[in-house]
């Protein structure tokens, strides 16, 4: 298995360094930055390709001859990896297991239906994976060690690309709302167990009076009740609270992925078998809304 | 042209629809099927790109059962000008469904082509079919996009890709970070739930029942490698050697850590008011609250 | 009639009215009422559009509930073969309770286990969308997700069309059929409730609890589709109301049904209530260890015949919760039979008006006519005690607690003192008590006239 990481700027997306794991150390590195990310593989043997910003479609043109004789092909469940791994795909006539948490060339496992089943697939022939972030973890001891080896191919192969891609105008950093949240130390998350957008407001005050910032799933983000910047998971902010609490959150992995790893973590469900209550230190059954409600009301007399 | 994607997928929250063995997923019931928050802002972007150039059509297609005709319905009554279904069954391969979506636009539409998906489906939700078809198209593709600006007919008069299409969108990297895009057409985005709210249908477009083209596609089924599922469990994680003079201390660490594979206490059911309590008992006993 | 419906005429109503209009019956709400109204009308043959609010029919009503569906004989012939039932009640049990004591009368049909049947538990978004079905199938147009929020009148004031919260979305006909529930907005805009107090409707709250098919027929003694219906009284701690426990076919139905001043007095929390009542001796066994799949809570409107509004205007009908004919006395609670039947007789008088040519309150007069005619307002007479009756506090705790002392004391053995006769007891007891013999007679003779 090799994986493919798509770099900015010598940084490696969310679940890069797990995917190179995955992959025993043997990885190809594209875009800005590549020599110096390549520090992350933890020893192992790097191709790299500096290949500029993001092109999906140039990218998986370029790759398509590197990879030919790689059988089992493996990217991150970053935005980047997975708008890249089906251009890999299409150009390498791959099948392509995406969102997986586990992955060996016999057996795969995919989580499914929005992350709360997995689907275990043992694959016949050659293939291109993405691995979920987060799920996996990586031994910190092996990080920040050159590679064995490194290889540089040129970009575009032979001078020039004829496939379209997009043009990118300026990377914009995370914005400060995000980042206050990010490195908020108390989070409470809202999930799609609330039932009304009026229960948000409720959560936006509670977590004022507990000191904490509030977070919601992508059921809620999509509802428009809550901007996407407070979207935690994998397609959104990745958050490391000491304490998180979950309010009607069912715990797909595409959100808990994105939670770091909390000390303390309550959940509050009317389903006791849902992940999120098998996470909690503290898991209770009950009306998440109603419990919003109680809450506010304990601290009714502070004003 | 601008073409916008549906896919008709049962809307309740996953752990409620009913659970599919392998890839082949059962068909939604009908009473709780639609679109996705996403594909619903993706059609809002169709008909918002259409009121800015007013000479492009807004052609809605789905690739499904003939039950799937109802997503369809309801783009024509919000102001699609046409719809195609293209005959397949409820849950095709991502990749057979992108063939589809790519072969019709291929066929019936022109050259400066915006294909709009959403980012990603419910219950498939691999977001691979909008790069599929930018694949299969040789399209530029800009996928979960957050933020699109409709360039002005005016701005859009003088570019020099003459009668293409330009949107400016944002689209979501990791870490919080966003990539400010140009996008010309032909090409094909994705766009998140967040963008867009999809606007009423007008009564009368309700009424006014139109016919939706039905395409066979003459492309050969694929047999992807299927799968068993079963309920979610957490993959064990590969976590620092734990720190501490003795076993028990390294125990410890290791099981405070609130990490997936660590359990802790069984679920308890309360009453709100109980419920209230014994969580504001929690946060004092770990010392967030003073108690 | 209320000033709104003044201001409401305005001239662009009037050129909407001279128009042709876009349908000869427009049908506001898709519950049993209103598709049973559009059945009738679209299988004569007329242009009928249904209106509904939720994205689906049933989608927003009360999930689990009996259903008494032989009105629908004359409508789906044979419709316990596709009507999507949970169980067949074949099992009625009436149960008075006090704090620590319960007594039961337990009755037993295997007959009304097979057709024509009698009452049957279904899911509302089930059966609903089921009727739903059978309109549309006959012709009607459904239209989801689109709330009525308002009708249109001509220049003479009658009833021509409705107001819906979609863009372009005004809609004309001769004849609209309001069939929009309990607390029916229409109704109201058109004057046709007096005062109306909130002492004439209760809450009913319910919670869904999921138990395995096999542990329900365990403990409810019961086999294959059959399932019980439990009507209880003096379960809702000192709130007038009663309790009610149904099975469905793996999860079954718990709720209470409460007197809605008491309830805002008591200060107690319509869930509280569900909760302590599952804690009751008798009750606990047959709920414990369900999962809690809903939670649910809905106006009833249930003061009988005294609320019953006027039910026709110049092109306007009213039926089923919206007219206030749901029967719920105690240990009645039928409503969506009252319903299904007055959209039928709707549906009927307004193809009559309209093939006469008069929509006016008159040429509708059918609909009121067929109502006393039938079991719709004859049933409703009938009872007309039995809400108060039921409600009162002798009923809600001084009689459950007569009840149960007297059979305890003849069950109980005081060796050595001699067994009491029975007068004996009932009269010491309801000393005990203190209900006044006066009381006793006279419940006694409403209950026999409303019951008997
Ligand atoms: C490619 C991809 C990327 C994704 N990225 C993200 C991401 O970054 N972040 C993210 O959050 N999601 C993401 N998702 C979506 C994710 O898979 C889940 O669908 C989502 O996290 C579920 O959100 P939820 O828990 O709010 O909703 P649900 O899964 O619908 O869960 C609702 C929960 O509320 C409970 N509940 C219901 N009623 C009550 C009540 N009254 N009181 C208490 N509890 C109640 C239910 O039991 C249930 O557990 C992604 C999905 C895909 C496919
Ligand atoms: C807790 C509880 C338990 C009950 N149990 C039973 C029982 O066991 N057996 C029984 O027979 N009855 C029972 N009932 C009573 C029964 O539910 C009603 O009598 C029956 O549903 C009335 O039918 P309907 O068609 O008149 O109104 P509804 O069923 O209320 O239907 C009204 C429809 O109109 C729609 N609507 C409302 N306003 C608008 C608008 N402005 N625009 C468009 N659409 C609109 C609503 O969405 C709804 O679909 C119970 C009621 C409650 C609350
Ligand atoms: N069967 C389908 N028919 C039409 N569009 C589809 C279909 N499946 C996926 N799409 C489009 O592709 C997007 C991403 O879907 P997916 O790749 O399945 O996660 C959806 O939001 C749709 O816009």
């Amino acid at each position: 298995m090799i994986a493919v990481i798509p770099v900015r700027d010598g940084v490696f997306p969310a679940g890069g360094v797990e995917t190179v794991a995955e992959c025993g150390g043997r990885a190809v590195l594209i875009g800005s930055g590549t020599a110096a990310a390549a520090r992350h593989l933890g020893g192992g043997t790097a191709i790299t390709i500096e290949a500029g910003t993001f092109a999906p479609g140039g990218w998986a043109d370029a790759l398509a001859k590197p990879l030919a004789g790689e059988a089992h092909v493996v990217l991150p469940g970053s935005p980047d990896g997975r708008d890249l791994a089906p251009r890999l795909a299409a150009v390498l006539e791959r099948e392509l297991f995406a969102g997986a948490i586990s992955i060996t060339p016999t057996h795969i496992q995919l989580a499914r239906q929005g992350g709360l089943a997995i689907t275990d697939v043992i694959p016949t022939g050659s293939f291109v994976a993405t691995l979920q972030p987060g799920v996996r973890g990586v031994d910190p001891t092996t990080q920040s060690m050159d590679p064995d080896t490194i290889n540089s191919i040129d970009y575009p192969p032979g001078g020039s690309t004829d496939v379209a891609d997009v043009v990118l105008i300026e990377s914009l950093a995370p914005d400060a709302a995000t980042m206050d949240h990010a490195e908020s130390p108390r989070i409470l998350g809202g999930g799609a167990g609330l039932s009304t957008s009026e229960a948000f407001v409720q959560l936006a005050e509670l977590s004022e009076r507990l000191d904490a910032s509030m977070g919601a799933t992508r059921v809620i983000t999509d509802r428009g009740w809550v901007g996407h910047e407070r979207q935690i998971g994998t397609t959104g902010v990745v958050v490391d609270p000491s304490l998180y609490i979950a309010f009607g959150i069912s715990g797909a992995v595409q959100h808990t992925s994105g939670l770091g790893q909390p000390d303390h973590i309550i959940s509050v469900n009317t389903d006791p078998h849902c992940p999120m209550m098998q996470l909690a230190d503290l898991a209770i059954v009950s009306d998440a809304n109603a419990v919003i409600t109680a809450l506010l009301d304990r601290f009714g007399d502070r004003g | 042209m601008i073409a916008v994607c549906l896919k008709w997928v049962d809307q309740r929250p996953a752990g409620q629809r009913p659970e599919g063995i392998g890839t082949s997923q059962p068909e939604p019931d009908s009473r709780f099927a639609g679109v996705s928050a996403a594909d619903r802002a993706a059609l809002e972007w169709a008909l918002r790109c259409r009121d800015a150039w007013p000479d492009e059509t807004v052609v809605a297609l789905t690739v499904g059962p003939p039950a799937a005709d109802a997503v369809l319905r309801d783009a024509l009554a919000v102001g699609a000008s046409r719809a195609v279904r293209i005959e397949a069954a409820f849950s095709a391969p991502s990749r057979f469904v992108a063939r589809c979506l790519a072969a019709e636009i291929r066929t019936r539409l022109d050259a400066q082509n915006l294909v709009i998906c959403g980012d990603y489906s419910l219950d498939r939700g691999t977001g691979s079919v909008p790069a599929f078809v930018a694949a299969e198209l040789g399209y530029a593709q800009a996928l979960g996009l957050v933020g699109l600006t409709i360039r002005s007919p005016d701005n859009h008069g003088a570019d020099e890709q003459g009668a293409s299409m330009a949107i400016e969108a944002l689209r979501r990297v990791d870490g919080g970070r966003r990539d400010r895009l140009a996008i010309h057409s032909p090409a094909v985005i994705s766009v998140e739930g967040s963008t867009a709210l999809l606007r009423r249908a007008p009564l009368r477009g309700l009424l006014d029942v139109r016919s939706i083209e039905v395409a066979t596609p003459a492309i050969a089924p694929e047999h992807p490698t299927t799968g068993t599922t079963r309920p979610y469990r957490p993959r064990p994680r590969m976590l620092p050697a734990p720190i501490g003079p003795t076993a028990l201390d390294r125990v410890k660490v290791l099981t405070a850590s609130g990490t997936a594979a660590a359990v802790h206490g069984d679920p308890i059911t309360l009453d709100p008011q109980a419920a209230a309590d014994r969580i504001l008992d929690a946060l004092a006993q770990w010392s967030y609250l003073q108690p | 009639m209320a000033d709104e419906t003044i201001v409401d005429r305005t001239a662009a109503d009037q050129t909407k009215a001279d128009r042709a209009p876009d349908f000869d019956v427009i049908v506001v709400g898709a519950g049993p009422a209103g598709s049973c109204a559009a059945l009738v009308l679209a299988r004569a043959g007329k242009r009928v559009v249904l209106l509904e609010r939720g994205p689906f029919p049933g989608s927003k009503n009360m999930y689990g509930g009996v259903v008494y569906p032989r009105i629908l004989d004359q409508l789906i012939p044979q419709w316990w073969l596709t009507a999507p039932i949970q169980r067949w009640v074949t099992r009625r049990q009436t149960m008075l309770v006090t704090d620590t004591k319960a007594l039961t009368i337990d009755f037993r049909s295997q007959a009304w286990g097979e057709p024509p049947y009698n009452g049957a538990t279904a899911f509302r978004p089930d059966f609903d969308n089921w009727l739903a079905d059978h309109a549309v199938a006959a012709g009607a147009q459904l239209i989801c997700s689109t709330t009525v929020t308002g009708l249109l009148h001509d220049s003479a004031g009658r009833v021509c069309g409705v107001r819906t919260d979609r863009p372009d979305g005004e809609l004309t006909a001769p004849v609209v059929i309001a069939c929009d529930g309990v607390n029916s907005f229409l109704a109201k805009q058109e004057g046709l409730y007096g005062e109306v107090d909130a002492s004439n409707y209760t809450l009913g709250v319910k919670e869904t609890l999921a138990l395995p098919k096999e542990v329900i027929d365990e403990r409810f003694g019961v086999r294959g589709t059959d399932g019980v219906d439990i009507e209880i009284v003096g379960c809702t701690s000192g709130v007038a109301g009663g309790g009610f426990i149904y099975t469905n076919l793996d999860t079954i139905s718990v709720g209470l049904v409460l007197k809605l001043p008491k309830l805002a007095a008591q200060s107690k929390r319509p869930e509280e209530l569900i909760a302590s009542m599952k804690q009751h001796p008798a009750i606990a066994p047959l709920v414990e260890g369900g999962e809690l799949k809903e939670y649910s809570a809905h106006l009833i409107p249930e003061a009988g015949l005294s609320m019953l509004p006027k039910l026709v205007a110049d092109g306007l009908m009213i039926t089923g919760d919206a007219a206030a004919l749901c029967l719920a006395a105690g240990i009645w609670l039928e409503g969506v039979n009252f319903a299904m039947a007055s959209g039928m007789y709707a549906g009927q008088a307004a193809i009559e008006g309209l093939q006469r040519g008069d929509v006016t309150a008159e040429g509708l007069g059918g609909y009121r006519r067929r109502l006393e005619e039938t079991f719709v307002l004859k049933d409703h007479r009938k009872l007309r005690r039995a809400p108060a009756l039921m409600l009162s506090d002798r009923m809600q705790s001084m009689y459950p607690d007569l009840a149960t002392a007297v059979v305890e004391r003849m069950f109980r053995v005081d060796n050595p003192a001699p067994k009491p006769g029975l007068r004996t007891i009932v009269k010491q007891e309801r000393k005990r008590i203190g209900i006044r013999r006066r009381d006793l007679a006279r419940d006694g003779l409403d209950g026999f006239r409303s019951f008997g």
